[in-house]
């Protein structure tokens, strides 16, 4: 018995460790699916076994394939520019400079603050009338007139969407910088030795040297952000609600919206949703080999 | 076998089930709790009806409440107020959630006493016949009264005089025409003609006003009517409307509050109001009592007759079961000082009999409190939470799209979610 026992003893310690991951990650899932074929109404009450109606319903909302296009510009959009600027901001960060310490202390405070918050002074710095921002460009003559149209940048469903992208690399900004520069101090000085005798210009080198080394860890902050710029909630609910109509919602803004009404259809979405990640993440694993890069 | 081992087996063991133990607290922490000694507390939810921190309702809440507690040493009240545009959702989200609250002052909805959430009026006052006979209807499901009038008000149309004066205009707006040549004349002098709310804070409320105007409206007896003809025509006149930018930019993202704030900057010419916005105006300290007047909404040939008669309810929720307690509180709150309490702070109306009669001889108040027998008010029906709450989101699209089609899809929803 005991040697039977002891090779179980390794799951008495993991057990806590999987009691959460049970209740907190694989519960929410098992009650998601199952309310997806549920009736459910507005108060929260289960009616009874819906079968796919709640699919058929989602698949035939008339807002409902623009929404998702648009879900998939905001990820592709919002994660290539994080990544692209991330990578110049690492650089930046990497060198040494007078006050670099102070400057990369600066750089968490979009990530330390909540996103809400940030979201709405951006709302306020928008608006049409007194908004900082509309201030600062209508004195440098962009802007030409308070309360207009063209002021009234989260009014039209095209500069809303603009702006609330500009808001959400703001805020993925700092991890993913961070992430990036934490490669960079990984990648050994004497890669770079060899490839200056070999006659590399610093450009060369970069494309060469520090890009390839630097995969791991560009490949980790990408999907990061992919996962969470997909979910994200709070910019585009402070700042327009999706609206007008559905114009500038996403996925998950319409999953929030139609929880509002018909509980069963919501869980339906976040279905979809869910399984949208999975295949976005296993297409995006496989096209990176990420094996290979994990294996290094 | 070892004794260290048996130890770990333990404390491994006993982590386990502190952990689960743990998640199973976080996850029951819904319902209200008798504190021990046998006191109850209740759980108030309000919606906040303040223009700021020295006006917020909760403030308005907590008098009665600590007057209410003296009295009672046994019940406890706690107080939550929540900003309107966030209300019904947050309510929603709290019974959706099983974490139910005792008492609502806000929306109520005939869907909660369809699911037998609700006492009635009679279950939990002790003069429910105080209630204004008006909006009885609006609160009533199935032949018993459930929605409780706590404040109401009428709806007119503000104008801002002063502009009025400046465009040359002489006479006020009665008619849709009167609405378009006066606005087109102030958005000529660089402000907003006409405040068009039709962002998701009040957008069924505007959108009544002007389907009312051609004898239009949400419902024809009982049935949804979202896309007749009088209220395409309504929405046809809008869109005109706001293509000549007789309006503000966008009025589908653009909120009540937000633009009764600009009125009362003196920056917009006409916006339907109700007697909440005067103190707004007055705060901003911008107009004068001069400078705005306002008048019978304007309709398609001429100034409605009926308006929107609005009432915020309090509704008493079941499952915590506290009758007794919510019947001790709410008779404690409808007394006729607080009420008038209320209806001084924000200008509203009261919505008892014994208070309307002490209001009736105050010089503001008795225009508002004799249109308000005459008014029209939202559907009843069971469906409507989830009407309301499309309309809101989706409305503001037919003074940009077409009218017809925006319409159709809300009736289409709003006859679907009928069955």
């Amino acid at each position: 018995m005991p040697a039977a026992l002891r090779r179980l003893a390794p799951l008495l310690w993991l057990s806590p460790a999987l009691a959460l991951i049970g209740v907190v990650v694989l519960w929410p899932v098992v009650v998601m699916v199952q309310s997806s074929f549920q009736q459910i109404g507005g108060e929260g009450f289960v009616v009874g076994y819906n079968g796919t109606t709640n699919y058929h319903n989602l698949f035939h909302e008339p807002d409902f394939v623009s929404v998702l296009l648009r879900t998939v510009v905001w990820v592709v959009v919002v994660v290539a520019v994080t990544v692209l600027l991330s990578l110049g901001l690492a650089q930046l960060l990497h060198q040494k400079f007078p006050g670099r310490r102070l400057t990369r202390w600066a750089l968490i405070i979009p990530w330390a603050a909540s996103v809400m918050m940030t979201a709405l002074i951006f709302k306020w710095a928008l608006d049409p009338n007194v908004g900082v921002i509309n201030v600062i460009l209508h004195h440098i003559g962009v802007v030409k007139q308070y309360g207009s149209n063209q002021a009234d940048w989260l009014g039209n469903p095209t500069s809303a969407l603009a702006w609330m992208m500009a808001v959400a690399i703001f805020v993925s900004l700092p991890f993913t910088t961070y992430a990036i520069l934490s490669g960079l101090q990984g990648i050994p000085g004497d890669v770079y030795e060899a490839a200056q005798i070999d006659g590399a210009t610093s450009w060369r080198s970069y494309l060469g040297v520090t890009l390839p080394l630097l995969r791991p860890a560009i490949l980790v902050a990408t999907l990061i952000n992919v996962i969470n710029v997909f979910n994200s909630f709070p910019i585009i609910w402070e700042m327009t609600r999706g609206g007008p109509g559905y114009e500038t919602s996403t996925s998950t803004i319409y999953m929030i919206d139609l929880k509002q009404s018909d509980v069963g259809q919501a869980a339906s979405m976040s279905v979809f949703n869910f399984l949208l990640v999975i295949v976005i993440v296993l297409v995006y694993l496989s096209t990176t080999r990420w094996k290979e890069q994990v294996d290094q | 076998m070892d004794k260290k081992f048996a130890r770990r087996i333990c404390g491994g063991a006993a982590l386990a089930v502190a952990g689960t133990l743990a998640l199973a607290a976080c996850s029951s922490g819904g319902g209200s709790s008798s504190g021990g000694s046998g006191a109850t507390t209740l759980k108030l939810v309000v919606a906040d009806y303040g223009t700021g921190p020295s006006n917020a309702s909760a403030k308005y809440w907590d008098g009665i409440v600590a007057a209410f507690e003296q009295a009672h040493p046994d019940i406890k009240v706690n107080v939550t107020s929540i900003a309107w545009t966030n209300f019904d959702q947050q309510v929603q989200t709290m019974i959706q959630n099983k974490q139910y609250p005792d008492i609502t002052e806000g929306d109520y909805f005939s869907n909660y006493a369809q699911d037998g959430l609700l006492y009635s009026a009679s279950d939990v006052l002790s003069d429910p016949g105080n209630l204004l006979q008006t909006f009885k209807q609006q609160g009533t499901y199935n032949g018993v009264q459930y929605g409780m009038p706590f404040t109401t008000s009428s709806r007119t149309l503000f104008y801002n005089k002063k502009l009025f004066a400046q465009a040359g205009i002489t006479s006020a707006p009665q008619t849709w025409a009167d609405v378009q040549t006066d606005a087109a004349k102030i958005t000529k002098m660089g402000d907003v003609g006409f405040g068009l709310p039709l962002g998701a804070e009040e957008a069924q409320a505007e959108s009544l006003l002007w389907m009312l105007g051609d004898g239009g409206g949400y419902q024809t007896g009982g049935k949804y009517t979202i896309n007749s003809a009088p209220n395409v025509a309504a929405f046809t006149f809008l869109k005109g409307l706001v293509s000549a930018k007789d309006t503000e930019p966008n009025p589908g993202t653009v909120n009540r509050t937000d633009l009764w704030q600009q009125f009362a900057q003196g920056k917009i010419g006409m916006i339907n109001g109700s007697p909440a916005l005067i103190p707004i105006i007055q705060s901003a300290g911008v107009l004068q009592a001069s400078d705005w007047t306002s008048v019978p909404i304007a309709g398609k040939n001429g100034p409605l007759t009926d308006t929107l008669g609005v009432c915020d309810n309090v509704a008493a929720f079941k499952p915590n079961g506290h009758e007794a307690q919510v019947k001790e509180f709410l008779d404690f709150a409808y007394q006729d000082k607080y009420q008038l309490a209320f209806d001084k702070e924000y200008d509203l109306l009261p919505a008892t009999t014994t208070a309307t009669k002490a209001l009736s001889s105050d010089a503001v108040f008795a225009p508002f409190l004799t249109a308000l027998p005459n008014s029209v008010q939202y559907p009843s029906n069971t469906t409507w939470a989830t009407v309301k709450s499309k309309i809101q989101q989706t409305i503001g699209l037919a003074v940009t799209g077409s009218p017809m089609t925006e319409l159709s899809q809300l009736q289409q929803m709003a006859t679907t979610s009928a069955s």
